[in-house]
């Protein structure tokens, strides 16, 4: 797939890469490119290594902006042709050139990211030189960032596989050499995967497949480009849970096996004071308008997606006034479970059918708001930890009906 | 017969949890600390650890990440009567973490979840 090369210093082989995937980040990608810089400079001082950005022919020209943020260590960039977007897109032309150098480990880092240090190059990379495979990120982050996260793509993802990975849509992630060539070599792709969907299908893969998986804490918070709820579910939403769906085909004879879960280690202490993450917007109005107007016009979606049992359920959480709302867990496990299955039926248009799921993540989300308002953050993380096991608990039902 | 692997140095809880996890049929074997806990899993095979976190000489938070550099599936619940602890990062790589109480109902729950667990 890759487009347009620029590898001014004609590197052939490194051991490190860092990649960082891009479409217009031009006022951005300099800073994580010289955090990374200072970060290969500080701590791998005697090994080789190259930062390549991976980009979608942005017309804000990121490339040459990328090309000429001073640094050590050498740039490559690499683009899709134009036209071509999407972040797996770009991450698979990492794969490829990572592959092509011979790379021992990959680190990807975001582009817009704003709270990236060079310890981060260290804690993403360091594991892969002691023996483990992907290495995952472990954030502090506000109680309501990332919504897809607490309550889809984490719980889900660690009932069907049976690890406990956090941060599995976290983006900013290290593999060995082998996975990377197990990336190339993976005839697992679609759209979704092909934007957004890419780090549910990383971090799914290398669950699967490696067994050597760890968690590397990063000491800050991840604040990159401001989004509130709306924009993150709009942006990311169908992609990583079609991402989900679609490898729940393709890998049911290993999660079928799969019962309840186990930890993932943990890398990174001692990186001093943990700093607050920034506060995430969240208005409660909005969510249940968006909940109740959502469910209504996609009604049809639900008759035929949803066990009679969960529509009735359904029903009446929708007659729950906003002030005191919740959404019972149980209830929104099976609801995720009965849209895999749907899913799979291939009954309804699969794009229209994950759309159908959005308004009940804003009725999730608006419950989890309610619920969790007077906690800190180590509350809402066992809130959290008792929402999955919730899913795993649930997981008989998925069994049952998955067949 | 499952074989529970305790870590505690008070004797009460270690006779305690003898008692009640052997009247329900598991083969239980006991440490007063993490003293030799490397070589006694080694040695005994456990199918699970109950370890406190508060001990003398030791901190079963750090004797967790030791366990984890040879053993990265071998069950371990953190049992302790702190629940501050929760808030440590290395707590993350414990199966479970209950906090100690005289009722052992949710100690039970969770290793009977610990022992069921699998990952093909």
């Amino acid at each position: 797939m890759k487009f347009v090369e620029d590898n001014p210093n004609r590197i052939t082989s490194a051991e490190i890469v860092v990649g960082i995937p891009s479409l217009n980040e031009a006022d951005l990608i300099s800073f994580p490119t010289q955090q990374a810089d200072r970060g290969l400079v500080k701590h791998y001082p005697g090994k080789t290594a190259v930062i390549v950005n991976v980009d979608n022919n942005s017309p804000d020209n990121t490339h040459h902006v990328f090309m000429e943020t001073r640094t050590e260590t050498p740039k490559i960039y690499i683009s899709t042709e134009e036209g071509v977007t999407g972040k797996g897109n770009n991450l698979k032309n990492l794969f490829e050139k990572a592959l092509e150098l011979e790379a021992k480990a990959v680190v990807v880092i975001d582009a817009d990211l704003k709270s990236i240090s060079p310890m981060w190059i260290r804690n993403l990379a360091e594991p892969l030189f002691d023996g483990y495979d992907f290495v995952a990120p472990l954030y502090i982050r506000h109680k309501y960032d990332f919504t897809v996260t607490n309550s889809i793509a984490y719980p889900l993802t660690r009932a069907l596989y049976g690890r406990r990975v956090r941060q599995p849509i976290g983006g900013d992630v290290a593999f060995s050499g082998a996975v990377t060539r197990s990336f190339v070599e993976s005839n697992i792709w679609n759209e979704a995967i092909a934007h957004f969907g890419i780090d549910a299908w990383m971090t799914t893969n290398a669950v699967k497949t490696h067994g050597s998986i760890i968690q590397s804490f990063m000491g800050r918070p991840k604040v990159h480009k401001n989004r509130d709820i709306d924009s993150q579910v709009g942006l990311i939403f169908e992609d990583v849970v079609g991402t989900i769906f679609e490898l729940m085909l393709h890998y049911d004879s290993f999660w079928k096996d799969v019962r309840w879960s186990r930890p993932t280690a943990v890398f990174g202490f001692g990186l001093g004071d943990i700093e607050v993450p920034p506060p995430v917007d969240v208005d409660t109005h909005a969510l249940w308008n968006k909940f109740v107007s959502g469910v209504r016009g996609k009604w049809d979606v639900y008759s035929a997606a949803l066990e009679r049992e969960n529509l009735n359920k359904l029903e009446e959480v929708m007659d729950i006034p906003a002030m005191g709302f919740e959404f019972p867990t149980g209830l929104w496990a099976k609801l995720v479970y009965d849209f895999a299955v749907a899913y799979k039926g291939a009954s309804l248009d699969r794009t229209e059918l994950i759309r159908g799921l959005i308004p009940l993540h804003y009725g999730k989300t608006l419950s989890f708001v309610i619920e969790t308002e007077a906690m800190n953050n180590q509350q809402v993380e066992e809130f959290i930890e008792d929402q999955c096991l919730q899913f795993e608990k649930t997981k008989p039902y998925l069994l049952d009906r998955w067949g | 017969m499952p074989k529970i692997l305790i870590v505690d140095d008070e004797e009460g809880i270690r006779m305690l949890y003898s008692m009640e996890l052997q009247d329900d049929g598991y083969d239980v074997i006991t440490l007063p600390d993490g003293n030799g806990l490397i070589e006694v899993i080694e040695k005994e095979c456990p199918d699970c650890v109950i370890m406190d976190i508060k001990m003398k000489e030791f901190n079963g938070l750090d004797l967790l990440q030791q366990i984890r550099k040879r053993y990265y599936d071998l069950p371990v619940i953190l049992n302790s009567a702190y629940s501050s602890f929760k808030v440590d990062l290395k707590s993350v790589a414990a199966d479970y973490y209950v906090v100690k109480s005289s009722d052992l109902t949710e100690l039970k729950e969770k290793l009977k979840l610990a022992l069921e667990t699998k990952i093909p």
